[in-house]
Order: C-alpha cells, then structure tokens, then sequence
C-alpha cells in the first residue's frame, strides 16, 4: 500500500472514528508514570526503561487490536517496508496524532528509523539533572514495548530502542525497530 | 435464517468460547442434529485449520477461507490479522456471515473483552471471555440477525 493511501486511512480514522482526550493529561499521565518508577527504583534508570518497556509491551497486546478494529484491516501488510508505514501514518496517526518520518532503512529492508518531530508525552519535561539521567534514561521508552508487543500480536517479532533523544540534548528524538523474524502459526496440539 | 452454534479460537488454537442457540429438539421436525459437545471444538479447529491452509496454498497467501457448506449446515470463517478466529454454524440457507463476524470482532471482542483492562491478555481456558458485557451483547445480535 502507497505512504500516500496510508496518510489518508489514518487521517480519516482519526477524524472520524477517534475519541479525544486533553493533551496534557496524557502529558502529565505518563510523566507521573516515569516519575514513579524512577522513585520505586531509586533511579536506576536502565532499570526504569525495562519496566517502561515492560509496561508499553502489555499495552500493545492489547492496543493492536484496537488498531485493526479500527482501521478496518482485513490483511497482513505485505512487506515490512509497508508495516513501517502502516505504524506511523496509521498507528501513530490514530492514538497519538502524530507522523514520524519512517527513514533510515538498511539495505535488506528489516531495520529503520522512526524520528520524532514532536512527542506528547515529552511536552514540559526536563530529566533530572543529577548526572545520570542524561545518559541513561530513555523517556519515552514505553513506546519500544508498544510497537514489540503490537507486532508480537500479528506474528512479526522485533526489537525497538531509542537511539537518541532532544531531551537529552540530541538534534533528534530516533527510535530504531528491527525485524528479527516473522513467528510461524502455532499449530494445535497433537491428539495422543 | 438460524444460528446454531458460534466458536471463538485463540492464536494458540485454543477454543476461548463457545455459545450453542440450537433450539430444544423436538421429535418429527426437520431440525438438523448438530451435536454440541466438547470434543466438537477440537474438531472445527482442526477442519478450519486445515481448509485454511489449503486455500492459501492453492490461492496464495492474500486467499481466505470464508466458509463451506454440507446437506445439515453451513460453517462461516473470519481469522484478523492477530490469529484470532471467529467460526459460526448457520443453515444452509443463510448468505454469507463474514461481515457479520467482522462485526462481533470489532464491536464485542474488542470493546468488551481486548478494553476490559481486568480481562488477561491471554483468555486460558475462556478466562475473561464470557464476561456480561459481551455475552449479552452477543446473544443480542445473534437473536437480531434470526
């Protein structure tokens, strides 16, 4: 399917099909979230980004459903180049209204880029200045368990993290996803 | 048009619901003898199972299995993209179901069960499935379409 019809399935979703809700809600929603975790793990931060991933994992189990549900998808994409596409001009598009640029791509077509040019969920936050945060906090990292858990569910295994982030003072906010395997059916048990 | 029966298969090919509306049988009439029990599950699995592949392997892999149909009844498929499948039984007579299934997906599976943030992930054994919600809603559309 063409970037383009993507576009056009996902605006009209979020148009039509979409309930709202306030910005800064989700923006403060998700802040305490981090801010909890942080004090629940005493600021090991590597710690905090395995539990945001854990937590963004159990989310898109259940999230992609609503996503076909949504967009009507009746097939599997065809390609992953396509996935990619459908993630951000759809996906992102319906729940988070916004686009990142899908780029990036390595030549066998099962790695690439999503960059952020704008993030809701990073609205007003500055990490903690405590020398530490800067390196290895990754804010939004409850993003790379979305899209594992969401892909997990239409058989496609991958690796999502962040590469770089403007709130750690990055040019851009990256997140690298990486097709590991497409998962087999699973087959019924043999009758004994 | 008449409803017998309605299964519900998991992407571990587990059955994670079953709901039967076959009328109590009564001697003389022409009812078809459809047997609900539980073994009847594990059967349609396999059969669906096995016809889908079949299609997809003769059809290639954009083909769907939708349904088929013998003397007594006819058996409607609709597998989405996440493995999740949805097998209804109606008479012979009924047009085709596959809509209608896509329905029930879209707005009683996932409104009811995926949104009920304390229904689990997995529904083992039918855990979280036959909630209120969703069995009512069901029996309702079901009854509405009859």
């Amino acid at each position: 399917m063409a970037a383009s019809k993507a576009s056009r399935i996902g605006e009209e979703i979020w148009k039509t099909r979409i309930d709202k809700v306030n910005a800064e809600l989700v923006t403060l929603t998700y802040g305490t979230i981090v801010a909890q975790l942080c004090k629940d793990f005493e600021d090991d931060y590597p710690e905090v980004n395995r539990q945001l991933d854990k937590m963004g994992y159990n989310i898109g189990l259940r999230l992609i459903e609503d996503y076909l549900a949504k967009s009507n998808t009746m097939k599997r994409c065809s390609n992953f180049r396509e996935t990619a596409d459908m993630i951000s001009r759809v996906g992102f598009k319906i729940f988070l209204n916004i686009t990142p640029q899908v780029t990036n791509w390595t030549a066998d077509n099962n790695s690439f880029s999503l960059v952020f040019d704008e993030n809701p969920f990073a609205d007003f936050v500055e990490l903690p200045d405590d020398g530490r945060a800067q390196n290895e906090l990754w804010y939004s990292n409850i993003l790379c368990g979305v899209l594992r858990g969401a892909l997990e569910m239409v058989q496609m295994q991958v690796e999502a993290h962040f590469i770089s982030d403007v709130l750690r003072g990055n040019d851009t906010t990256e997140m690298r996803v990486t097709l590991i395997r497409y998962i087999d059916d699973e087959l019924p048990p043999e009758d004994d | 048009m008449v409803v017998y029966s309605f299964y519900i298969f998991d992407r571990h090919t587990e059955c994670v619901y079953v709901k039967s509306w076959m009328p109590p049988q009564v001697p003389g009439t022409a009812a078809p003898v459809l047997s609900t029990g539980s073994d009847d599950a594990k059967l349609i699995f396999g059969t669906v199972f096995s016809l889908r592949n079949m299609v997809r392997k003769l059809g290639g892999d954009d083909d769907a299995f939708i349904s088929y149909r013998t003397g007594q009844y006819k058996l409607h498929f609709y597998e989405t993209p996440a493995n999740l499948r949805f097998v209804m039984i109606t008479d012979t007579g009924s047009a085709s179901m596959r809509n209608v299934l896509h329905q029930i997906y879209i707005n009683l599976w996932v409104e009811y069960v995926v949104k009920n943030p304390l229904a689990p992930v997995e529904h083992k054994g039918g855990a979280g499935v036959n909630n209120e919600l969703f069995e009512l809603g069901l029996d309702q559309f079901i009854r509405g379409l009859m």
